[in-house]
């Protein structure tokens, strides 16, 4: 299914060859990706707890909603799925060149520098919700799939999700199983006998997990005076957030990115990124994925987020948490955006936009890194300091701008350039040879 | 456990320490890596058998005898060098395999590398999960082979050059954690001068509170009811912050870990000895912490400087029979006497640390392991030029052949040691854990290494690759290849 023929490419990957609907869908997925990355980076991470307890009304909640039902990780699917199949277009772009590293070596190489790339985002840029990291080192995980055809692709694809899904589920049994041994230690209180120790720590256990579910004030206090503060403290106080979502997330939840990834090589395989399939297919597949997508999202949304406040509650009402079944409604939703994109780009409706989302694409890299740069300058304490000034839904004006600018930006580069500033430094990294940049 | 260097039949591999004419049958690498593979079970029957960190304390902190002297020269000649070595031979492997020039089926050699490494991992996950052994090595291991590929074309000059930084680094990382120690000490003893000073507030309040007891009727009321107004904010703030009384907790933690504690040995036996489930329950949270916390922090310097020594070594000849007696001697020796001369120091200033840590941050400006990464970088060096070096000399065939048998299947050896010390030590088995002597766990190991080296001198007799050596190319090219040897050899 993937061989060489299938697709007319040989050349390095710039300029004129590139398959413009990956761009423009890889620009569509960069842009997305702010939309969940701003309250990161703006706002303080118990924001959720007045929109949640609050009245359902007002522009925030309504933000909020839309944000989470919509887009909640599907942007970041997007982006995986666009990994995943870029990598096997790395792979059979170049031709193996007796005497020199084979195209394999390259691929390492291009991720090591990736996962080097991510440690200097997560922390010199400083921001902790960085994934160059986890893309590199998931990518070296893909290698020896590449050739597989498009259904074993989907199958472990599929793996991974059950994967995920028995992790999700074990940890909720284990909260859960605390919060039986508090109710048991309740109800023995109530009857007036004496608590064994195990008891009195099971109600211990439980009670600070129902306040980490809770605003701290404490917590918050020193989070905005960190956030307010100079680089230095920042980074200081950032190492071990750093250090342990590198580490957890990782190690604790990989499936989350490799699903994505084998499930966008798979659709790469079938032709789905380079515009091959047939616009009733496009249609199909977007009706499906709304069709399923939007009615879980908006089920999770309304049933689980709704009722963060209020974790007792919810672990009495559920056997089975909601994010466990995240992937039924990520991957739908996912998949609606990619063929809605699609169909507006084969549509030809609105080329300019298509156009310049295509050139954010092209340079998503320098992109990624630049929203860091971006943001960080403009909510932390040694930038303009505006952390968690903004209300929630004024995040979504930076947002605005911040796509304007690179819709902007990255047109005007691409008119001298061959490549973003930061793809030509990864490629002259990548290669150990000064890439040609000018046009 | 590593791509094996001895080319099986039917792969004949160029470039390789072939040992022709000389020594037949073996070369340098698998002699190394079965030398490796059992000394690493030395310290491996330490946490095995329940000889643990807590049970090492009760030595330290008793009187300096047998038990003692013995622990202190395992640690000295053994400890974290044997897992250096099988990462120098493994560093050396890959870059062997790479360069093989036949596969049983046709793939790349990145490609064939790459799904090696991934079942490495995959058999790592299992030994430690279902076989229920926490230091497993296989999954770390696998994971660098993964992530120093992309080094495998660089010259040796710069190989060096990685691993010195590699070294480098870990020794700045163990700086790092003792400063964060001194951190923590220097927070205490600021919390314990507040407290003191409390005390002596409180003190003197129950003093004058007698003495106002005593003026009750002739104070006046007003300054009387004053007085008790300030008291009681006085008293309010005498206790310790919440932060403060962490911070004191923190270093009290941290010195209590540092003192045996019966309970613990208890606990540990208690657990260990009952059955599968509960183990592997228990043991879950330390083998996710090795495969996540320890290899990101430690493991990929600790493993890294070593991968890269062994390329490095492999591109100057190290393992080939051209490279000079004389030279293995003089590395053997030099790097040998540096590395031991470095566990001594760490010997000693880790006799003064659990003696009494405080007193060892006030005066000491470095850890007790500042210069650990060095010592078994040495020392692995050292061990590995002096054994290729002795291999040169005929009185060591016999043994040289024993030790490559068992080199070849490294891997299958490997895991059957956590098999054999599971069903011994752990509940669902005999149970012995916690049970045997230092000295008997010694003879164990010694029993365990001379069944296996004779198990894998008969198997490979008859078989081209210890068993699960053949698994595990089988699983890599999704291929079902012969193992049986047809025609005895010789």
């Amino acid at each position: 299914m993937m061989d060489q023929s299938s697709i007319t490419m040989t050349a390095p990957v710039a300029g004129a060859d590139r398959i413009k609907s990956i761009d423009t869908i890889r620009g569509v997925a960069l842009l997305g990706i702010l939309l969940m990355n701003i309250p990161g980076f703006g706002i303080n991470q118990d924001f959720w707890y007045p929109l949640v307890t609050g009245p359902r009304s007002g522009a925030d909640y309504y933000t909020f909603a839309a944000v989470f039902t919509l887009f909640e990780g599907t942007m970041r699917g997007l982006f995986s799925m666009l990994f995943g199949a870029g990598m096997v277009l790395f792979m059979m772009n170049k031709k193996e060149m007796p005497g020199h590293p084979s195209v394999a070596e390259y691929y390492y190489r291009r991720l090591l520098w990736l996962v080097f790339f991510g440690v200097i985002n997560a922390f010199v840029i400083l921001w902790p919700g960085d994934i160059l990291f986890y893309y590199g080192l998931s990518g070296m995980l893909l290698f020896p799939f590449r050739k597989l055809q498009p259904k074993w692709l989907i199958g472990i694809a599929l793996l991974c999700v059950a994967f995920g899904m028995i992790k999700s589920q074990w940890n909720y049994d284990e909260t859960r199983d605390k919060r039986k041994a508090y109710k048991e230690a309740q109800q023995a209180k109530m009857e007036k006998k004496e608590l064994t120790p195990e008891q009195q720590a099971a109600i211990g256990t439980w009670e600070e997990i129902e306040k980490s579910q809770k605003p701290d004030t404490a917590a918050t206090n020193k989070n905005l005076r960190k956030m307010q503060s100079g680089y230095a403290t920042i980074f200081s106080y950032f190492i071990p957030m750093n250090t342990n979502y590198e580490i957890n997330y990782m190690y604790g939840n990989p499936w989350d990115l490799l699903c994505m990834m084998f499930l966008g090589m798979a659709l790469f395989g079938l032709g789905f990124f380079s515009n091959k399939l047939k616009t009733s297919t496009y249609a199909l597949c977007m009706l499906i994925g709304y069709g399923i997508g939007l009615p879980v999202a908006w089920m999770i949304f309304d049933q689980f987020y709704m009722d963060f406040g209020n974790p007792g509650g919810y672990m009495d009402l559920w056997t089975s948490s909601h994010p466990v079944f995240t992937e039924f409604r990520r991957i739908p939703l996912t998949l609606g955006h990619a063929s809605l994109v699609m169909l507006i780009f084969r549509s030809r409706l609105v080329p300019w936009l298509m156009k310049a989302l295509a050139n954010v694409g092209q340079m998503a890299f320098t992109n990624y890194l630049m929203q860091s740069v971006i943001c960080t300058f403009f909510f932390y304490g040694y930038g303009f300091g505006y952390y968690n000034k903004l209300s929630f839904h004024q995040l979504y004006y930076v947002v605005g701008a911040v796509w304007l600018f690179q819709l902007i930006f990255s047109s005007i580069w691409l008119r001298f350039f061959r490549f973003g500033p930061f793809e030509w430094l990864w490629r002259s990294l990548t290669y150990w040879k000064r890439q040609p940049m000018r046009r | 456990m590593h791509p094996s260097p001895s080319p099986s039949p039917g792969e004949p591999v160029e470039n390789i320490a072939k040992p022709s004419g000389v020594q037949p049958g073996f070369n340098s690498l698998d002699v190394i890596r079965g030398f490796a593979l059992f000394g690493l079970l030395l310290i491996s029957a330490w946490e095995f058998g329940g000889f643990t960190f807590n049970e090492q304390l009760f030595y330290h902190n008793g009187t300096h005898g047998g038990n003692y002297k013995l622990m202190q020269l395992v640690s000295w000649l053994v400890e974290g060098k044997m897992s250096a070595l099988l990462a120098l031979v493994f560093g050396a492997g890959i870059l062997l395999f790479l360069r093989k020039k036949e596969f049983p089926v046709p793939i790349s050699p990145a490609d064939a590398h790459i799904r090696r490494m991934l079942w490495l991992m995959a058999f790592g996950v299992f030994n430690a999960f279902i076989l229920l052994w926490p230091g497993d090595i296989l999954f770390p291991f696998g994971v660098m082979g993964i992530l120093l590929f992309a080094f495998t074309r660089m010259k040796s000059r710069g190989l060096f050059i990685a691993a010195i930084v590699c070294m480098l680094i870990y020794c700045g990382k163990q700086y790092w954690n003792y400063s964060d120690d001194k951190k923590d000490y220097r927070k205490y003893t600021a919390v314990m001068a507040v407290e003191k000073k409390f005390k002596a507030d409180s003190s003197s309040r129950a003093r004058k509170d007698s003495l106002d007891r005593t003026k009750d009727t002739v104070l006046l009321k007003d300054t009387l009811l004053q007085n008790k107004r300030l008291d009681s904010i006085a008293r309010k703030n005498d206790t310790l912050t919440k932060k403060q009384a962490e911070e004191k907790a923190s270093w009290e933690g941290k010195i209590k870990s540092l003192k045996y504690d019966s309970a613990t040995t208890q606990a540990a036996k208690k657990m260990m000895r009952d059955s599968w489930q509960k183990i592997a329950y228990q043991l879950m949270p330390r083998s996710q912490q090795k495969e996540s916390t320890w290899l990101y922090k430690t493991g990929i310097w600790e493993i890294g400087m070593m991968v890269f020594l062994g390329m490095a070594l492999l591109g100057i000849g190290f393992f080939s029979p051209r490279f000079s007696s004389s030279k293995y001697l003089l590395i053997g020796l030099v790097a040998l006497a540096a590395g031991f001369a470095l566990a001594w120091l760490r010997l000693s200033l880790q006799c003064s640390r659990l003696a009494d840590y405080a007193q060892y941050i006030e005066k000491k400006s470095i850890p007790y392991n500042q210069l650990y990464p060095l010592e078994i970088l040495l020392s692995a060096t050292g061990y590995a030029a002096l054994i290729a070096g002795l291999l040169r000399t005929k009185i060591f065939t016999l043994a040289g052949k024993a030790l490559a048998a068992a080199g070849r299947m490294a891997l299958s050896l490997y895991v059957l040691q956590t098999i054999t010390c599971t069903l011994f030590f752990y509940g669902h088995g005999f149970g012995y854990y916690g049970s045997l002597q230092q000295w008997e766990l010694y003879l164990f190991v010694a029993e365990v290494v001379l069944v296996q080296t004779v198990f894998a001198i008969f198997w490979l007799r008859y078989y081209k690759q210890g068993p699960l050596e053949w698994i595990w190319n089988c699983a890599v090219y999704r291929k079902w290849l012969p193992n049986r040897i047809s025609n005895k050899q010789e």
